[in-house]
């Protein structure tokens, strides 16, 4: 038999002794062990590092030379705002009077409507973008998906969605249907089902088996399945990952317009290419504006929700 | 009449269910106790096919159950309802919910996809809990329920499916004495009352002897006694335990007899 009895009864001090013998040398093997690779992957990062430092040119003196021109640019798009006139309206021949509000903010209204073509085709975009991504994510959980061959297909299906930048899809599809929003909503909504079916997906493997197995033994089909003993557990997480994502189709709505899908982009894009420098400022003091408030909305309502279901 | 032949399940090397064969009566009341990894469980589950039988069959009238698929197979499972010893309900919807799932297979597909009962399904089904007691919880979401209720929300459940079989696997190793005693009291009336045949896994011994017509003893995936539970002696029942012998019998602790004198013991109880 061997040295150490099974219980401790025969020689409780042998035993233990032994024991945490036993356990030091396992203990500093593995410490030991693991130093190696901690010290390897603290290499590894550090030429990363150095790699990326190199070929970005990220050095301090080409920093402190560009820092101040940030500055430059933001003194080219102010304004030229006078106090005597800052609140004049328009005259009576409907000229507005220069350095005036209203004579830098001529295109309010335009700038208005564009802004709600940008929140509605970042709804929109997610709607559609969220919905492909329910019905993909149940295929593309591991531990749910009825067969490989239906996992491995909506897994790439997904990653091709994701992995082709938003703006790419929006030159195709500006190309194919024309300019305006649609190529835009269309061009959000793929990127929004692949990014959001990868997250759903995700919660959907750590979703309990308890209750599917239940609909299982019921006689419940595949879909029955994943309707009545996924759903339930995952619908909270699955609402807040939607609405995190809208708040981020906005930013990306008002981006897209600049290859003319549609949006505020468009008119930010024309100002740009047209050197209205003040107007640059006009309009990207609303994008940052309706930016902050959609995201201080969200926000709000995903907390509301998510305290609401104990999360 | 359910009939076992040489079903075999194994998992790599080790063999969980060996061989087993069996036939049990409709209206029968079996109990299947054994150690921990004796294969209980497997042959629970071997029989509504949660798990496929790796050789052998299952006969229930003509069919083989074994060879079951798709539709053919779900129709066996709402026809052979299943407790769990975790329950198995979903914690997030309401206790009715729960209920009417039993039901889904008799559910055309867009009716259960669109969760559209009809008031008769729904009355059915707050019959059902209503016979365990359970009526007043419907609107209730089920995780809010205490361990004991939400097993008998799950026999509710299963009466939905209104089943020819009963298998229970472990429906009260989670549970304290008062609301095992009110689980296998629901059982054991279901049982005699509609004449549905109950499979039940249990851990303990005087649970079996008290409820059941007939005793399974299983020890390492092999059946090793089959008979009434007068013909189960001592010795043959520390055979089948080996060294949980002393916690199976240990009645005071795992079982549902209550101790005595323990005012109203009956209280909580469902005269189902």
């Amino acid at each position: 038999m061997s040295d150490i009895p099974f219980t401790g009864r025969a020689g409780p001090e042998a035993s233990e002794q032994g024991a945490v013998a036993i356990f030091e040398r396992h203990r500093a093997e593995l410490r030991a062990s693991r130093r190696v690779w901690n010290i390897l992957g603290l290499a590894a990062f550090a030429i990363c590092v150095a790699l990326s430092i190199n070929i970005s040119g990220f050095f301090p003196e080409r920093l402190a030379t560009g820092v101040p021109r940030i500055a430059e640019y933001f003194a080219t798009i102010m304004p030229d705002l006078s106090w005597d006139v800052l609140f004049a309206g328009r005259t009576e021949d409907g000229r507005a009077v220069a350095g005036s509000i209203t004579y830098w903010y001529t295109d309010f209204w335009t700038y208005i409507e564009l802004l709600w073509e940008t929140i509605l085709m970042a709804m929109t975009a997610s709607l559609i973008g969220s919905a492909v991504a329910f019905v993909l994510s149940f295929p593309a959980a591991a531990n749910l998906a009825p067969n490989g061959w239906v996992y491995w297909f909506s897994r790439r299906f997904l990653e091709l969605c994701r992995g082709i930048p938003e703006i790419l899809l929006a030159l195709i599809f500006v190309f194919m249907i024309g300019i305006g929003p649609l190529a835009g909503v269309i061009a959000i909504a793929i990127h929004t089902a692949g990014a959001l079916g990868k997250l759903f997906a995700e919660v959907n493997e750590n979703a309990s088996e308890r209750p599917v197995e239940g609909i299982t033994a019921v006689g419940g089909s595949w879909p029955a399945k994943m309707l009545y003993g996924v759903v339930p557990q995952v619908a909270p997480n699955f609402f807040s990952y939607a609405i995190l994502r809208f708040e981020i189709n906005v930013r990306a709505s008002s981006i897209i317009g600049f290859v003319g899908a549609g949006g505020i982009g468009q008119e930010l894009n024309r100002v740009i290419s047209f050197y209205s420098d003040d107007r640059v400022a006009a309009v990207l003091i609303l994008v940052v504006l309706m930016v902050t408030v959609i995201d201080l909305i969200s926000e709000n309502i995903r907390h509301r929700f998510i305290g609401k279901e104990n999360f | 009449m359910l009939k076992l032949e040489r079903l075999t399940r194994r998992f790599g090397d080790n063999t969980a269910v060996a061989a087993a064969t069996l036939e049990i009566p409709d209206g029968q009341m079996v109990g299947i106790i054994g150690r921990s990894g004796a294969g209980k469980s497997t042959l629970l589950r071997l029989l509504n096919r949660l798990i496929d039988p790796s050789d052998g069959h299952i006969l229930f009238g003509d069919k083989d159950i074994a060879q079951l698929k798709g539709r053919e197979l779900r129709r066996w499972r709402s026809d052979c309802a299943m407790i769990f010893q975790q329950f198995n309900l979903v914690g997030r919807l309401d206790v009715i919910t729960n209920v009417l799932t039993g039901r889904l297979y008799e559910l055309p597909a867009w009716r259960a996809m669109g969760q559209i009962f009809t008031p008769r399904e729904r009355a059915f089904a707050i019959e059902a809990l209503d016979r365990l007691g359970m009526a007043h919880t419907a609107l209730q979401k089920a995780e809010t329920l205490s361990g004991g209720q939400q097993q008998r929300v799950a026999i509710a459940r299963a009466l939905a499916q209104e089943p020819k079989i009963l298998l229970a696997d472990e429906p009260i190793a989670s549970l304290d004495p008062m609301n095992a005693k009110i689980v296998m009291d629901a059982l054991r009336s279901i049982n005699q009352q509609d004449g549905i045949t109950v499979i039940c896994n249990l851990h303990t011994l005087d649970t079996a002897r008290n409820y059941c017509d007939r005793i399974i003893g299983m020890q390492g995936g092999r059946i090793v006694f089959d008979g009434t539970p007068d013909l189960l002696t001592t010795d043959m029942a520390r055979e089948i335990y080996g060294a949980e012998a002393d916690e199976a019998f240990n009645e005071a602790a795992t079982s549902t007899t209550l101790p005595p004198r323990k005012s109203p013991a009956n209280e909580g109880a469902v005269h189902v």
